[in-house]
């Protein structure tokens, strides 16, 4: 097995090195850069060409990819907010944090929900219950998730404007005044926060999720020795608990690190419309400030953790699946 | 060797339907795909969207970059088909603004005293009002301007009888700038209904010729684009399509070319899954006897790619075309959304999104419900499209059959 892992994980750099690349010559593609907006300073002319110097913008975009490479692997320093002229680890720390408050949750509920609806309609196929799931499933296919947040965002504020008290907040991940309050009251207060967008993420990929395992369970009832197992009289429960289920599972476990990435992008944009303190929004203002170093920290963080999401999925797809040699 | 395409998937499709043994695979596939009832519905659907996007001119009752400042988020015009119990031809009141002095809140009065009846098949002349007709408007400006089309239009489907055109009819009231909501859906269609299809086609170009190089030539070009398709698909979609469109949302540039840059970022993201699924199938055709013959025929291998192995991944391709348009019309409403998608003043219903997301949070749902339409537009889109791309699969793939 560790021989297998650390192969695994030496795979992974191959990949990690051309995915920072690429990120970082997308990054570097868009027109201008940071010091760009003191371009036509009345007071300063050079302040721009200053800054440039400063920030060493003015080396090759090769050579500064290089540069950055060098500090995330030797110094775990993955540089200096150019806005907030702070390092990029302690921003983005805290806001990681936060959206993974967000999404380890969903992600949990999103496959608790949809495993027993996907087995359910895959062992009452075309019945009316499973059409039923179908119909939902297609009908929260098409529901874009930050539309569902808006709809979610709008119906609390009638709510409060009706009945004067909130029901859901309308938005963020704390309320006023939430440093004084005890630590219960704050697991509490984040929780009523979290209500919202887990609901909402946890929605929109439930319709999606819960058809792979339909499509999953479906292809194993169909195997050969499901076939075998009920002709030689095993009762139906037991070819469905004990043959069916625990074999689509296999699939399920390798399925879910693919899925994280799906996840995370939608609950970028759910993060955006509760106003969230995620990743997401900070990924856009610093988009939109040019500030490379956060940007590229964001893209690097998320794809590492994807990377390893897969590779946990994997591994733990070869410790169940005895079929899988290391 | 048109048929070359069709030996392998009648033969496979043959024990399921042998009443239509020998018909090629188009028939094969109209066949089963008339056996989906809500695919055939999700079609004329589709159909009725399109064209309403096509002729947004003249179904619309105002021009497209038509906005009044004095009568943001009016409420949609109610239209009265009776007049004292008895049923007559419909007609609208006039409406004015004013302002609660207490809430500062804008309220519309409607004035009864006079109304105003539509019209079917109006002419609005005015020199903001001419537009030009659908297959026209696609050829570029300067092409006209060359070519000396200068054809315009001033057909509306309906509108109503007022001279002075004091009176406006809004069938979904009007959006913070004031422009016609029910006209701008249709409008902002045209651009959220076409992005999907021209950014499939262009990953699907890139994603074949990738996958082909890859599966036909294998060694090391396949180990190069592997890595490179799988080092894209490790970051997150959002992310890489919201890094790409900073390349270009800086730059302002007219909206034709933001709307082609669009694409390119939508097919950009989209293309591995494409070129990971040929490469696998190539992998396994060009071992097959017919591709050896056509090598062994002197067939340049540029020849037995594009002539004998991608035309085998036809019907994958298809299916998976239309299965990608909705996910791309979903991509390119959230990136409007943010803001970093189609700018102002062209429009689509992710842009128009984005005013709910502004303007709503404050007034809740029933007071503006009229500007989260554009929501149902995508909605009702993604639907249609997947259900076609369902039915298309069932039609081509004998395995998903029931």
């Amino acid at each position: 097995m560790v021989p297998y892992i650390i192969r695994r994980l030496f795979n992974l750099i191959p990949t990690f090195v051309i995915a920072t690349f690429v990120a970082w010559g997308i990054i570097q593609a868009a027109p201008g850069d940071f010091a760009t907006q003191f371009a036509f300073d009345q007071v300063d002319p050079n302040k721009a060409a200053r800054i440039r110097a400063v920030l060493g913008l003015d080396h090759p975009w090769y050579l500064r990819y290089l540069y950055w490479l060098r500090n995330v692997v030797l110094h775990f320093n993955l540089g200096t907010s150019m806005t907030s002229k702070g390092s990029v680890t302690a921003l983005i720390l805290p806001l990681m944090r936060n959206s993974m408050v967000l999404l380890l949750p969903a992600t949990l509920l999103a496959f608790a929900i949809a495993i027993p609806i996907g087995m359910y309609s895959a062992l009452h196929k075309y019945s009316l219950t499973d059409r039923a799931l179908t119909v939902f499933s297609l009908l929260g296919l098409a529901v874009p998730n930050f539309f569902l947040a808006l709809i979610l965002l709008a119906f609390t504020v009638q709510w409060y404007h009706h009945f004067h008290w909130f029901l859901l907040p309308t938005g963020g991940m704390t309320s006023t005044g939430f440093s004084d309050f005890t630590t219960w009251h704050k697991i509490i207060n984040v929780g009523w926060h979290l209500i919202g967008p887990v609901a909402v993420v946890t929605l929109s990929s439930l319709a999606f999720t819960s058809r792979i395992m339909r499509g999953e369970m479906l292809e194993t009832l169909s195997q050969d020795y499901i076939r075998t197992a009920r002709s030689k009289g095993l009762p139906e429960r037991t070819v469905n608990v004990k043959h069916a289920m625990r074999n689509a599972i296999l699939v399920i476990v390798a399925y879910i690190g693919s899925a994280l990435p799906a996840l995370v992008s939608g609950a970028g944009s759910v993060e955006f419309v509760t106003g969230w303190p995620g990743i997401t929004p900070l990924l856009i203002s610093a988009i939109f400030a040019q500030d490379v170093y956060v940007v590229m920290a964001l893209l690097t963080i998320v794809t590492l953790l994807l990377m390893l999401g897969n590779l946990l999925s994997d591994l733990a797809l070869a410790m169940i699946d005895p079929r899988i040699r290391y | 060797m048109a048929d070359a395409a069709t030996t392998p998937t009648s033969e496979r499709g043959a024990p399921a339907t042998s009443s239509v043994q020998g018909a090629s695979l188009t028939n094969i596939a109209w066949q089963q795909f008339k056996k989906h009832p809500m695919a055939r519905v999700a079609l004329v659907i589709l159909a009725i969207m399109y064209l309403l996007a096509a002729f947004a001119d003249f179904f619309a009752p105002y021009p497209e970059h038509d906005i009044n400042p004095n009568a943001t988020f009016e409420p949609p015009t109610a239209v009265h088909f009776f007049d004292h119990g008895h049923l007559t031809w419909p007609y609208v009141y006039g409406e004015k603004k004013s302002i609660d002095m207490k809430t500062f809140t804008s309220v519309w009065t409607v004035d009864t005293a006079h109304a105003y009846p539509l019209r079917l098949f109006v002419h609005r002349t005015g020199l903001r009002d001419r537009y030009v007709p659908f297959p026209v408007n696609i050829i570029p400006v300067q092409l006209r301007r060359v070519l000396g089309i200068h054809g315009w239009a001033t057909l509306h489907l309906f509108g109503v009888a007022d001279p002075s055109d004091q009176v406006e009819v809004h069938l979904l009231g009007t959006d913070d700038l004031g422009a016609d909501v029910f006209g701008k859906l249709m409008f902002g269609a045209r651009i959220s209904l076409t992005i999907g299809i021209l950014a499939s086609l262009v990953s699907i170009v890139i994603g074949m010729l990738m996958g082909g190089l890859a599966g036909f030539y294998g060694g090391w070009i396949d180990e190069i684009i592997l890595r490179f398709v799988e080092a894209l698909s490790a970051i997150p979609d959002l992310f890489l399509l919201l890094t790409l469109s900073a390349i270009f949302y800086p730059l302002h540039l007219p909206s034709t070319t933001q709307f082609m840059m669009i694409i390119v970022a939508l097919a950009v993201i989209g293309w591995g899954t494409i070129a990971r699924a040929v490469r696998g199938q190539l992998l396994s055709l060009r071992e097959r006897d017919f591709a050896v013959a056509a090598k062994a025929l002197g067939a340049s291998n540029m020849r037995v790619i594009t002539r004998h192995l991608l035309p085998q991944t036809l019907s994958f391709i298809i299916v998976s075309m239309s299965l990608q348009i909705p996910l791309y019309t979903l991509a390119e409403s959230v990136l409007s959304f943010f803001g970093l998608g189609v700018q102002p003043p062209a429009t689509s219903w992710g842009l128009m999104l984005s005013t709910a997301q502004n303007f709503a949070g404050v007034t809740g749902l029933t007071s503006r419900w009229w500007i989260f339409t554009p929501g149902v537009a995508i909605f009702l889109a993604v639907l249609t499209w997947n259900l076609l791309g369902d039915g298309l699969r069932d039609a081509f793939d004998p395995k998903s059959r029931r």
